[in-house]
């Protein structure tokens, strides 16, 4: 319970700390930090407009993709509780439980009929596919290291003990937060500030979408954003108590939000074609990673 | 200590042949060289299987390659300043000090690593070899000389890498045993104790490595461009005995292979990659249209040839040595010939020669009395070494690499006479300018014949203490 | 320790396989050379020191320092361009690098031996291959040159392996570092500079039957 409402309090800020980075990086004062909350409540309040070619499924889908990530916050725990939903193997689920989101996003925005929605969606669906190894193979190897397959199990006896498990962490952290910014389409995958219709990935599959839904999918992205920052720090709180792990959860959203300026204001977007690359170079690192955790684990010698 | 002083005298020598610019006195020294040669030959041979320096033994099959070396130098030696006084006369006094220089070097770093105890002071000096190889090719500095180089540097750099990891991988297998003296004479009195896994590896590595010196697949290639491209004298010294250092290399390796259980699998190992080298210079000869490259292609075809004989074992093995001492003397005979048929048509493709008998007749007979050789017909003396190969692979039951090699046989002979009969009995190409052709004195031609006799009479009237020496060789394998 | 520094080599090694620029290479094999430094400093424990020294010295002099700097001279003398011109596209050459360091770390699992460290020899591997596989994909001589010093990174691997008990074969392996950088660096790349403008392997194509 403690870990769905941590996450939905660091919801609340995080877009703002971001985007308050991004102005200060480039020298300016910037909104103030809850104004993305201010602007999604300013979208619930307007009413929707729906094409006439569009479905049943253009209806349902934000709704579908919220409900999927309120649904794998509830996994995620926070130090020495799980979250509501907690069971051996669970990590598979939240993968897929996200998966199912992002699907029915995609089918919306090919149901629109607009071929650059369509464009956009099957970019989406590429990276996510190729970053999908890359998240399974680094649970995996935690899931070795410890010896437990869920979730809470995992993180709660999570200890570092020797140098390279440390590594291990500090590779880890690094390969999440990759995988967090790819997952949510920031740079340097993908430019939310992009104009161009051929740049653009994520933004163009939600062109269509207006008012309640488009307050729904945005406030979705930021509980993302929270969600994986949750994670994040749960590599660093382990087993400590409340009154320790609650300010360090928030002092980890709040620089992961921070990293996550610095990394947009300080990096362009790579060239279309080198995404993929860029893409799996971590599955690679965290299959060195699976490697590292068999070294420690000395099951390698 | 005498290894020592060898290798000074040859520092000292290449040293002043770089930097002497006088005609007269580089010959003066390339004589003293090959007279410390003969000397260093003779002193060996004397202290047969006495530890100098520690990690130089002169056994048999050293001393054996160690005489032969010396046999063929002197009149390589000869042919080099004939190539570079007749043939060559614009040579600038730089790059004349370097070929000798690196002729000098080549040829005595090749015969201290046939003495060598130990692998990995072989490996020093099969580097140096490539050092000076390279030196060589590169003599023309023209933009195919730079080719040839290039890729000779570059896949000897690779293998010598290889032979390094198989180096590092022999020591793995010694470090079960505590041993720490890598010299062949401790592995030799080792042989139980060597793990066998980290031993296979190092023999496919250290084989592999040496491959591009020995002429097999997989990296003959680099010694075939560097044949094509270094001058005449020189690509007989990279066809006869930086062919043997590849072969003592393998051969010291294959000694320790053969006391293990791993000798069928070394066996297989072998008998593979010498069947694709006859196989490939087959293919290659029967298209071959560049002259040199021919001859090179036919030294491939030996190497394949001997490695089979080794694989074979029992009589295959004598059979082997036999036949790598006498191709060390027929295939320079091929390349200093070489020369004269340049100096002749000036072009080294098959389309514009013919009629050398009109213009060249010693050099003509030369030529087919080697190409009787080379292709081992009788009475030359490759055709003894060979039929006891043949008869080795038989004895030990491996019929169908026989059917096999013969086939190819058949092929290379084909490709092999109908270039040289093209060469020496067709027409002469109309293009050719028949009024410009120089007039070749027979005595250029009388040192190949003292080569081919030489081949001839080793093969069917060895000296007893020749016999001796290859039996003593091949007790190493047994 | 030392454990975290062969994985670092190892992911040099996947950076390296989506290398854009010839300078990227160059920074990696920097990079690579400290790296080799550290290494050998925390495995070589029973060597003595004056030997040890001149390892450690060759390690940073000569791939940190030396060949990284003389090879990005060449780049400029020769006007050589800048990119990396590969015959398969750089995702595929990731995933089969990738597919390297996987193949060699089931290789050695499969080994029983239990004198050897199995990190150096899966990082050791990996490295040649990988080098190797840089000489085979690439058009351009000059990344030939790299892949080969890559190989030579990956056999200094395998030869702190063994160094401690045999460190006279450290010394080899630094002097075939050493003879092969002059040798191929020195004195024909410059001249093949010289003869040819723009290396590629396609203009050495003359050379066959």
């Amino acid at each position: 319970m403690i870990s769905f409402l941590l996450i939905i309090l660091a919801s609340f800020f995080f877009m703002g700390v971001v985007v308050r980075t991004k102005s200060i990086a480039s020298g300016r004062r910037g909104p103030g930090i809850f104004q993305p909350m201010k602007d999604i409540l300013r979208l619930l309040k307007k009413g929707s407009v729906y094409s006439k070619t569009t479905s049943l499924i253009f209806k349902i889908a934000p709704v579908a993709y919220l409900s999927s990530v309120l649904m794998a916050i509830l996994m995620v725990p926070h130090g020495n509780n799980p979250g509501f939903i907690s069971f051996d193997g669970d990590f598979v689920m939240f993968a897929y439980v996200l998966a199912f989101g992002k699907f029915m996003i995609i089918i919306s925005a090919l149901d629109t009929g607009s071929s650059f929605e369509g464009m956009g969606a099957s970019r989406e669906a590429l990276y996510s596919m190729l970053v999908e190894p890359a998240f399974f193979i680094l649970m995996g190897s935690f899931a070795l290291y410890t010896g437990h397959t869920s979730f809470f199990t995992i993180f709660s006896t999570l200890h570092y003990g020797s140098y390279i498990s440390y590594m291990l962490g500090a590779l880890a952290t690094f390969v999440f937060v990759l995988i967090a910014m790819i997952e949510n389409s920031r740079m340097p995958v993908d430019d939310p500030k992009t104009h161009l219709e051929l740049t653009m990935i994520h933004e163009v599959m939600v062109l269509d979408n207006s008012g309640f839904d488009l307050g729904l999918i945005q406030y979705t992205s930021y509980l993302k954003f929270a969600m994986y920052g949750a994670i994040i720090s749960n590599f660093f709180i382990g087993v400590l108590p409340f009154w320790i792990s609650i300010p360090m959860f928030l002092v980890v959203q709040f620089g992961f939000a921070i990293a996550v300026g610095v990394i947009e204001s300080f990096m362009a977007r790579f060239r279309m074609g080198h995404n993929p690359q860029f893409i799996f170079i971590l599955t690679s690192v965290s299959m060195l990673i699976f490697f590292g955790a068999l070294l420690v684990l000395g099951k390698f010698m | 200590m005498i290894i020592v002083a060898f290798l000074t005298g040859v520092l000292l020598i290449c040293g002043s042949l770089i930097f002497n610019r006088n005609k007269f006195i580089n010959y003066l020294l390339v004589a003293l060289f090959g007279t410390m040669l003969l000397g260093f030959g003779a002193y060996q041979y004397n202290n047969i299987n006495t530890i100098q320096l520690s990690f130089f033994k002169p056994d048999s099959l050293g001393i054996l390659l160690l005489l032969a070396l010396c046999f063929i130098s002197i009149p390589i030696l000869f042919h080099s300043y004939r190539y570079i006084e007749k043939f060559n006369p614009d040579e600038t006094p730089r790059s004349r000090g370097l070929f000798f220089a690196a002729m000098v070097l080549l040829i005595s770093a090749c015969g201290v690593a046939y003495l060598s105890n130990h692998i990995a002071v072989t490996w020093i000096f099969v580097e140096l070899t490539t050092l000076s190889a390279s030196v060589l090719i590169y003599h023309h500095r023209n933009i195919r000389a730079l080719e040839g180089v290039w890729k000779y540097v570059f896949i000897c750099a690779i293998s010598i890498t290889f032979i390094y990891v198989g180096i590092l991988f022999l020591s793995l297998s010694l470090k079960q045993a505590g041993i720490d003296d890598m010299s062949f004479d401790s592995i030799r009195a080792n042989y139980d104790k060597l793990n066998l896994f980290w031993l296979k590896l190092s023999f496919l590595f250290i084989f592999t490595g040496f491959t591009a010196k020995l002429g097999l697949v997989p990296m003959f290639t680099a010694g075939v461009d560097a044949k094509d491209k270094a001058p005449a004298p020189a690509g007989a010294l990279l066809a006869s005995i930086l062919m043997n250092l590849g072969f003592v290399g393998i051969y010291r390796v294959y000694a320790i292979m053969t006391h293990t259980p791993l000798h069928t699998w070394a066996n297989t190992v072998i008998i593979i990659a010498a069947l694709l080298s006859v196989f490939v210079s087959a293919v290659y000869m029967t298209r071959i249209r560049n002259i040199k490259r021919m001859f090179a292609y036919s030294g491939i075809e030996h190497m394949g040839l001997v490695m089979l004989g080794l694989a074979a074992g029992g009589v295959g093995v004598y059979a082997a040595i036999l036949h790598i001492i006498l191709h060390t003397l027929v295939k320079p005979a091929l390349f200093l010939q070489y020369n004269q048929i340049y100096w002749v048509y000036q072009s080294k493709s098959i389309y514009d020669v013919g009629n050398y008998f009109k213009y060249n007749k010693t050099g003509a007979i030369v030529i087919l009395l080697a190409f009787i050789s080379a292709t081992a017909m009788p009475p030359s003396g490759l055709f003894v070494s060979e039929f006891l190969i043949f008869q080795s692979l038989f004895q030990s039951h491996y019929i169908l690499i026989l059917v096999t090699v013969l086939i190819l046989l058949t092929l290379i002979i084909w490709g092999f006479g109908s270039n040289v009969f093209k060469l020496l009995f067709s027409p002469s190409p109309k293009t050719m300018d028949k009024s410009a052709i120089p007039e070749i004195s027979p005595w250029e031609s009388f040192s190949q014949y003292v080569l081919l006799a030489a081949a001839v009479y080793m093969a069917y009237n060895p000296p007893q203490r020749f016999v001796e020496l290859i039996q003593d060789a091949v007790k190493l394998i047994q | 320790m030392i454990d975290i520094l062969l994985i670092a080599l190892a992911m040099t090694l996947l950076y390296m396989s989506i290398a854009n620029r010839l300078h990227t290479y160059l920074r990696i094999l920097v990079f690579q050379g400290f790296i080799l430094f550290g290494a050998t400093y925390l495995t070589l424990t029973n060597v003595n020191t004056v030997n040890l020294l001149l390892i450690m010295l060759e390690t940073i002099v000569f791939k940190s320092i030396a060949v990284p700097w003389f090879m990005s001279y060449i780049i400029k003398r020769n006007k050589i361009s800048r990119a990396a011109e590969p015959y398969l596209p750089y995702f595929v050459s990731l995933l089969i690098v990738t597919i390297i360091i996987v193949l060699a770390i089931i290789l050695s699992s499969s080994i029983k031996d239990a004198n050897l460290d199995k990190t150096y020899f899966v990082v050791a591997l990996s490295t040649m291959f990988t080098g190797l596989y840089l000489i085979v994909s690439r058009k351009k001589i000059i990344t030939h040159v790299i892949g080969y010093l890559v190989i030579e990174n990956g056999v200094f691997v395998l030869s702190l392996a063994v160094g401690n008990e045999m460190p006279m074969l450290v010394n080899l392996g630094i002097m075939l570092d050493i003879f092969a950088s002059v040798l191929i660096l020195g004195i024909f790349f410059n001249k093949i500079g010289d003869v040819i403008k723009n290396p590629d392997v396609d203009l050495l194509n003359n050379l066959r039957d």
